[in-house]
């Protein structure tokens, strides 16, 4: 029988049960989504799979025997694969994809020490084959895309003869083309007999591609069926526990005034130059798929890249070259990468609340510890960051709370500005809505908002203005009552360029 | 089920238990040390004898805050060992060869180390090259600079000159009382050891620019970002890490009354001993001026102690290695 079975698997860290019994069963050949929110215990379990850590209780059998994996290796020979969603950090980025796809069987091999480099390169010729990539073998895996470096990641895993591969978010950095690629490949794999554990927040691919759902919630299994017999909107629900209701957007009659203009920025790596106008209040979206030049137009506007152009800041006009300058024009920027760009992970979420107000809680540099306090606890209100202990350091937070402590550096600060890159990436349903809510109230006190993102369906739910980026630069600006998804997909995947190129 | 529960709750206990041993490891090592010394050594538990402990601390934790400094903002700072002896040569010179008074014998080695610190900085932060290897580089051209200018020759009163006679100058009471005087029986080098130590603690825990030194080294992008001139904050930890191996040089050469070559040298090991201990201290896991202190007396302690027991000073290197390793050991274990 072949089949990938996990029998009542339970885990806690320290008192916290994160897995409490969960069965979970993957048949040969079958595409199977993994679901539930953050925190459910998908990674967990995942990581369990991957051999990373044995479970408490509860036992694994592959292919009909059982199996105990005490190191990753273990779970690797027992044909487990393991596509992380970091890619980079599963890469030897300074090897080519060659050495980087057969590094596993470099290891394994106890016969000769001697590799032929002609039979390896044929070897990983054919693997890239496989996942359907054509791509120079001597080419350094750190000149690739994201998207080339999964697909290296795939064939590496498949080089050891994996049986079930663990897809972890595989579509998060990936174009809607990326992923129609990506789907070809695992449809041809699981022809061959190839199982896939498909983890992803984008429930309509999930639709697409898988075969069968586990839901988790709270660590145990809340659902599994045929995914054939499950709505999106039940899957929500089940993720939830509750129906979800999506964010309602507000009429709102937007105050003509412009707080925020930029005039021929110039986006380096692209070279191209953007326009942009916001009005007081308003939320922008820019559109655009991954590696349209988003964060590039994001760091250009908060003087992270060497730019030229114009800023104007309710009338007075800036020129911005770095983050100090842009802050004080009163820009903010809440980047992409919160951990690595956005946060004191090993700090308190007091200190990471306070960072930029400083000024206002210091008598000749001296920090009032009391007023610093209640600063925080204000702000930890204001956001609904949970726990609510201003002490209890960052890197015990959850994603979206996370995320809530970046957007609160900048609350009390004299921005006028605010640019989010990404903002809900990684976090859940009920994060992502409190999100929303933080930026609606902050357009609603006249701040002037551009949210960059590749979820169209985040810029449906709250911009008043949507512009589609390509390759950076604007091409199509919609308003809200304009824009559909449909629409925003068709131009941002280039659909524009190629009407211009027909006759007319 | 039930059993679950009770084997959590076991682990739960060993966990806490080697929990305490973490966090306190660090001060039950000293109070350990001082035990098994005061019992095996019949004049260690003496006024004398820890006075004199402190004396010889005092310098070590000069060094060790301005390599704490350099921590903080996740740097390190290689040179200050070097620094001291310059510092050491530097103040010795004005006043035996150069017969001056005691403003500029500290300004001298004093600005010594402030320049000193911003080629540091020059090296590492502006031309970006690896802290480590920068701070390698100085640490021998600075050693080379002071062997050089005295051509290896210590500096002391009434020192025969190359040219003929001897030296004019002479190291001054005012100059000495740094290092040897005392002021209500204890010696005044502790008193400002003890006053730098509390004026460091507060600037880095109370202040906002001590806050800001800390959150440069805990996330350089995410500071940066946040708009904190991470750069500044980096030059300045780099300048207040010479100018405190400036002072300690002066000290030095205050205690002994002569300019010893070199004599900085062994300092650099001591004080990133006692920096790192100070990380693994109360296990808050960061360099922290206070727990720094705890570290030069723990190896203050160990060496007078094995001095005491007639281990040789070249075998005592090898006990300084083992106590960094273990205290590098001890602040890693804490921050998983």
């Amino acid at each position: 029988m072949n089949e990938l079975q996990m029998f009542n698997i339970c885990k806690s860290f320290d008192e916290v049960t994160v897995l409490n019994g969960v069965n979970f069963h993957v048949k040969q050949g079958e595409v199977h989504a993994l679901l539930g929110m953050n925190g459910a215990g998908k990674s967990t379990l995942m990581k369990i799979l991957a051999g990373d850590f044995p479970p408490d209780d509860g036992t694994i059998m592959i292919d009909g025997k059982q199996c105990t994996f005490s190191s990753p290796l273990d779970a690797k020979k027992a044909g487990i694969g393991l596509v992380a969603q970091e890619v980079d950090t599963a890469l030897f980025p300074a090897l080519s994809v060659c050495e980087n796809i057969i590094a596993n069987e470099i290891v394994e091999t106890k016969t000769s020490p001697f590799l032929s480099w002609n039979k390896q390169k044929q070897r990983a010729k054919e693997l890239l084959r496989q996942v359907g990539l054509k791509i120079d073998v001597n080419k350094l895996v750190h000149e690739c895309s994201l998207h080339e470096k999964q697909l290296i990641l795939l064939a590496k895993v498949l080089s050891s003869s994996a049986k079930y591969i663990i897809l972890d978010e595989p579509t998060a950095p990936l174009s809607t083309a990326e992923t129609k690629t990506l789907f070809q490949i695992i449809q041809q794999l699981k022809a061959k007999g190839v199982s896939f554990i498909y983890i992803s927040h984008k429930l309509g691919e999930i639709k697409e591609i898988c075969d069968r759902v586990t839901i988790l919630r709270d660590g145990k299994v809340v659902h599994n069926s045929p995914i054939s017999d499950i709505t999106i909107d039940e899957m929500i629900e089940h993720m939830l526990g509750r129906t979800y209701q999506s964010a309602k957007k507000e009429k709102r009659t937007l105050n003509e005034t412009i707080a925020f203009e930029v005039k021929n920025l110039l986006i380096p790596k692209t070279k191209t130059t953007v326009n942009l106008q916001i009005r007081k209040g308003e939320i922008v979206g820019i559109a655009g798929l991954v590696g349209a030049g988003k964060t590039e137009l994001a760091h250009s506007l908060f003087g992270l890249e060497k730019t030229s152009g114009q800023w104007w800041i309710n009338g007075k006009k800036y020129t911005i070259s770095s983050p100090i300058e842009a802050i004080e024009a009163g820009i903010s920027y809440i980047p992409e990468e919160r951990r690595k760009q956005g946060l004191f992970m090993n700090e308190s979420v007091q200190k990471n609340l306070t960072v930029r107000l400083l000024s206002s809680l210091t008598n000749f540099q001296w920090i009032y510890s009391q007023k610093e306090e209640k600063m925080a606890l204000s702000l930890i209100q204001t956001l609904k960051i949970r726990p609510s202990l201003p002490k209890i350091t960052v890197k015990h937070l959850s994603g979206g709370n996370q995320q809530k402590v970046v957007i609160g550096k900048w609350l009390n600060t004299n921005s006028e500005v605010f640019i989010f890159d990404e903002p809900t990436k990684g976090i859940d349903v009920n994060a992502k809505t409190e999100i929303f809510s933080i930026i609606q109230s902050l357009a609603k006190q006249g701040k002037a908002i551009l949210y960059l993102t590749n979820e169209f369906q985040e810029l449906l739910d709250i911009a008043d203005t949507i512009h589609v980026m390509v390759d950076g630069e604007l091409v199509k600006t919609f308003s809200a009552e304009e824009a559909t998804h449909e629409k925003l997909v068709y131009y941002s995947s280039g659909g524009e360029t190629l009407w211009h190129k027909l006759p007319s | 089920m039930a059993q679950t529960a009770v084997l959590t709750k076991e682990k739960k206990q060993k966990v806490s238990l080697l929990q305490i041993l973490y966090k306190h490891g660090t001060l039950l090592a000293i109070l350990a040390v001082i035990t098994y010394f005061s019992i095996m050594i019949e004049q260690f538990f003496t006024y004398e004898n820890f006075s004199d402990i402190l004396r010889s601390i005092s310098i070590v934790t000069l060094v060790a805050i301005g390599i704490t400094f350099s921590l903080i903002v996740d740097g390190f700072d290689l040179s200050v060992g070097s620094t001291v002896s310059l510092s050491t040569i530097a103040s010795a010179a004005a006043l035996v060869l150069y017969r001056q008074e005691i403003l500029v014998t500290l300004l001298v080695p004093i600005l010594l180390g402030i320049v000193i610190g911003l080629l540091n900085s020059l090296l590492i932060v502006k031309l970006k090259l690896p802290d480590l290897l920068a701070t390698l580089a100085m640490m021998y051209i600075i050693n080379g600079i002071q062997l050089t200018y005295t051509k290896g020759f210590s500096i002391y009163n009434d020192m025969p000159l190359p040219e003929g006679g001897i030296a004019p100058g002479k190291f001054i009471p005012s100059f000495l009382f740094i290092g040897q005087g005392e002021w209500l029986g204890i010696p005044f080098s502790v008193l400002l050891m003890l006053f730098l130590v509390f004026v460091s603690h507060l600037f880095l825990t109370y202040t906002k620019p001590g806050r800001l030194f800390y959150m440069t080294g805990e996330n350089r992008e995410a500071a940066r970002l946040s708009g904190i001139p991470v750069n500044r904050y980096r030059t300045y930890a780099y300048v207040i890490s010479g100018l405190f191996a400036a002072i300690a040089g002066i000290v030095l050469a205050s205690r002994i009354g002569t300019g010893q070559v070199s004599a900085g040298a062994p300092l650099l090991m001591d004080g990133v001993a006692a920096a790192f201990i100070g990380v693994s201290v109360f296990g808050i896991g960061k360099p922290n001026v206070i727990g720094t202190l705890f570290g030069s007396i723990l190896i203050g302690v160990l060496l007078n102690g094995l001095t005491m027991m007639n281990v040789p000073y070249y075998a005592q290197d090898i006990i300084k290695g083992g106590i960094l390793i273990g205290a590098l050991a001890l602040s890693h274990i804490q921050k998983k």
